[in-house]
């Protein structure tokens, strides 16, 4: 079959009905996000040996998340649950952001658990397998502009920044794109939570969508920002995401022994008084 | 007494003086090489001596081809590897290796440079530049020399000048910062004596995007800066929908462009906005304000640059709203060609979607379009104007699946695409696939993100014949096809067409393949490499007798197709090498 131009003028009806077709089999085949078979590289992998001592808890932690702090707890914790040393390594770099596929290299020579992640569904390479969320951390909508306290007070047409990609922003854009263009917010995208509560200072934006601890960090740490407000997501259902941690897909057995001992922990209140003391904003009001 | 003395007074000291002697003689070849390398000029590079692999694609007008002739279509099945060398394993090195006056420069993965006899491998010199903590060491596809120097641009968005004799590093420049996201992944051009160079990185940490900087080649201070993401109320500025400048991200330049001195113009292209479904950079739904476009200016475009002011002189876009990571970057070829009866001064490149597009390269009028690889993307084109008419299937939307063909890597990828000015034919490698797309939340962890916001499922095309991979040969006088060459690996390096009546290229399966530029008969076939090929195959001469010279890796480009060829089997770590052929003595 030769898609072209013309081939699109005379047939795009009989091709769309047979892509459709095809869809339900190779999608659910082959549902695989795009790094999926791309090997990531470790630079001199082959000189990083295998771990030797099974009774240390080797675990990877990154200052850049604002909540890497709850995260050390939460895997001291673990840590101490399956009677193991726990053996933490924070990570160095200053980068702004990085790919998913630098943790191939952290965890092959650093750590075997590397905590802090979302539990985005269909979210993750098949190199790579995800704990059972230890916490649940959502999206905040904030505000500098005085009478409005829910999404929907802003009039149509206002702005709102948002950090590009994250469930929250994707979740807004299905939302504006049900509407009619006269009822729609203009969706400015950022590239990360301190850019988009920027804007909102600039007053290129209303409403900020940022991550809750990026929100409390950046909030305690900068006086110009004591003004924001977080207000209710209204219409929208407040947005979060359970967090848990990452193992290279060959540690599948030992995530097995962290997950039950995530859900004793649990059980037993030890995370959730982690999780409280370090008080990070609920997700939403409604 | 002195030790020249002793030395002299001793049997030891007659022995050492022997081997000194003898370790001296050794070296001559080396330093005698390195010694009769010249200066390159502003007139060797408009007119490369023919032995010579003096810019990225030969010659300033992007045509890959080298008029070296002594390996041709009766002798060419004679070929044997005359030498190899390896490069540091790992990466994406994807490198076109330099050639002046018989010295062969290549930049390892890990930004070892290195200097090697053109005749025999021989190791000339090397410099080691360092990469920061937390940046990945991969190669650059080019590089530039100039002067007594070589021009190096780097992972960390360094430009460096790296004496091509003695491979001491003569000046470092930062032009930016790669902690916030910035890198270089090709290297520089140097024009009318400006060393110009494009930035990439500019995704989700960095808004604004893109840019290309002029470069002092004495010293690599910055001379100019223009931004490859239009700003400002004005027609370019308000083609983003409305949104501030600072929530515009994308317009890589990460392709080295191509030079007219007759106009004193660059031709580069510029990439695609980002991250790349317009639902989430804010491209689509569109705003209601007749004032904004969302054609996202300068992205997928060729520019038309004065490199002594760094003045954008005009432009010209291929494809508006990109939302489908659809590159229009590539190479720029330099023809002139006849268009309606009239001799035309063209630029003729063409993006992912393998469509081949000519524009006027005094005004950038658009002139034609050539369709070659399958694709659903673009339901029509405006034979006036080129603009393209997207089919609205194809456009990612959240919480569906949408099929595109060709995706991501493209129907042709970087590898570029080559003229030959005997046979007057385009010859591009291009890939036969589709791509099952989801829009997906990607911020996995507050640092670590997963790209550009969809996912590709890549598949082979519906009703394909199975072969992937394709060298098609265009006839640019009329744009009818020569011919095409299809084979299940896909064909993953840039060609390489002599004037030896030969079209050279490389493929995922290991092999390095010569064709009949006129007819497309496959004529040689290699032994088969250490590793896949995705590099830029280059000739040249050294000591009077030519040579083919290319490296081989896996990269990150069209090695992604490995998904869909899965019993094309490639070694784990990666491994790089430089391989030489010649014919025998």
């Amino acid at each position: 079959m030769h898609f072209s131009i013309s081939f699109l003028r005379v047939g795009i009806l009989a091709l769309t009905t047979a892509i459709l077709a095809l869809l339900p089999a190779t999608a659910s085949a082959q549902q695989e996000p795009e790094f999926y078979n791309d090997q990531p590289y470790a630079y001199g992998e082959w000189n990083i040996g295998r771990r030797t001592n099974p009774s240390e808890f080797r675990y990877c932690v990154d200052q850049r998340d604002p909540s890497w702090e709850l995260d050390n707890e939460v895997a001291d914790a673990i840590a101490h649950g399956l009677l193991l040393q726990p053996v933490k390594y924070i990570v160095p770099s200053e980068m702004v952001v990085e790919d998913l596929t630098k943790v191939y290299a952290i965890l092959l020579e650093h750590c075997d658990v590397f905590m802090g992640f979302k539990l985005i569904p269909a979210g993750y390479p098949g190199w790579l397998t995800v704990t059972r969320a230890y916490n649940d951390v959502g999206y905040v909508f904030v505000t500098l502009r005085p009478g409005i306290n829910a999404l929907s007070d802003l009039p149509p047409g206002r702005p709102i920044a948002a950090t590009a990609g994250t469930t929250a922003h994707v979740r807004l854009a299905s939302y504006n794109l049900t509407l009619t263009p006269q009822k729609r917010w203009p969706v400015f995208p950022y590239g990360g939570d301190q850019l988009s509560l920027e804007s909102v200072l600039r007053k290129d934006a209303d409403i900020a969508i940022v991550w809750a601890p990026s929100f409390r960090e950046i909030q305690q740490q900068n006086p110009e920002y004591a003004g924001f407000r977080i207000i209710a997501s209204t219409p929208l259902p407040p947005t979060s995401l359970g967090v848990g941690a990452l193992l290279l897909k060959q540690n599948t057995f030992f995530r097995a022994g962290i997950d039950d001992a995530i859900k004793a922990l649990i059980a037993d209140g030890t995370i959730p008084a982690i999780v409280n003391k370090h008080k990070i904003p609920a997700a939403g009001k409604r | 007494m002195n030790v020249q003395s002793l030395l002299r007074s001793t049997v030891l000291g007659t022995s050492l003086l022997a081997l000194v002697a003898g370790t001296a003689m050794a070296q001559t070849p080396a330093a005698t090489l390195l010694s009769k390398v010249t200066p390159v000029t502003d007139d060797m590079l408009k007119n490369p001596p023919d032995g010579d692999w003096l810019l990225w694609r030969r010659t300033y007008n992007g045509w890959g081809y080298s008029p070296l002739d002594q390996i041709n279509k009766d002798n060419v099945k004679n070929l044997q590897l005359a030498w190899s060398w390896g490069l540091t394993p790992g990466g994406t090195t994807q490198e076109t290796p330099l050639v002046h006056d018989g010295v062969v420069y290549v930049q390892n993965s890990t930004h070892l440079i290195q200097a090697l006899n053109g005749a025999t491998g021989e190791l000339l010199w090397q410099y080691q530049y360092r990469l920061p903590d937390g940046v990945q060491p991969n190669g650059l596809r080019s590089k530039a020399i100039y002067g007594d120097n070589l021009i190096v641009a780097t992972r960390d968005a360094h430009i460096l000048a790296i004496n091509a004799k003695t491979g001491k590093l003569v000046w470092d420049q930062q032009v930016a910062d790669v902690k916030k996201g910035w890198g270089y992944s090709s290297g520089p051009l140097v024009a009318n004596g400006v060393i110009v160079q494009g930035m990439t990185g500019c995704g989700n940490a960095q808004p604004g995007g893109c840019f290309f900087t002029g470069h002092d080649p004495k010293t690599g201070k910055e001379m100019w800066r223009i931004n490859t993401i239009a700003r400002g109320d004005t027609p370019e500025g308000n083609s983003w929908n409305g949104i501030p400048t600072e929530a515009r991200y994308g317009g890589s330049a990460w392709i080295a462009g191509s030079y007219d001195p007759d106009q004193n113009i660059v031709f580069a292209g510029v990439g695609q906005p980002y991250p790349w479904p317009a639902v989430i950079n804010g491209l689509l739904p569109k705003n209601p304000d007749a004032k904004y476009t969302n054609n996202a200016l300068y992205t997928d475009s060729t520019l038309a640059i004065d490199p002594t002011s760094g003045k954008l002189k005009w432009h010209h876009q291929y494809l508006q709203n990109d939302t489908l990571d659809l590159d229009y970057v590539y190479e720029r070829l330099i023809i002139d060609l006849p268009v309606n009866g009239q001799t035309r001064k063209t630029v003729v490149t063409a993006g992912k979607l393998g469509i081949v597009e000519a524009i006027d390269r005094v005004n950038g009028e658009w002139l034609w379009a050539k369709e070659t690889v399958p694709q659903n993307v673009v339901s029509a084109i405006d034979p006036k104007t080129g603009a393209k008419t997207i089919n609205p299937a194809v456009i990612p939307q959240i919480g569906q699946t949408t099929f595109n063909c060709p995706a991501d890597p493209g129907g042709r990828a970087w590898q570029a695409t080559s003229y030959s000015p005997k046979t007057r034919m385009l010859y591009m490698p291009t890939v036969e696939f589709c791509s099952n797309t989801v829009l997906n939340p990607l911020d996995q962890g507050q640092v670590y993100t997963g790209g550009g916001l969809a996912t590709y499922n890549r598949v082979p095309m519906p009703n394909g014949d199975g072969n992937i991979g394709q060298v098609r040969a265009v006839k640019l006088d009329d744009r009818t096809d020569a011919w095409m060459y299809r084979q299940h690996a896909p064909v993953t390096t840039s060609t390489l067409p002599t004037g030896g009546g030969l079209v050279f290229v490389g493929t995922l399966d290991r092999k390095l393949l010569a064709f009949d530029d006129t007819t497309g008969k496959l004529l040689w076939t290699s032994p088969t490499f250490t590793n896949s090929i995705e590099s830029f195959p280059i000739t040249y001469s050294a000591g009077g007798k030519q040579y083919v010279a290319v490296v081989t890796n896996w990269s990150s480009g069209l090695g992604r197709l490995k998904l869909i060829t899965p019993e094309i089997a490639l070694p784990a770590h990666n491994p790089h090498e430089v391989y030489v052929f010649a014919l025998p003595n």
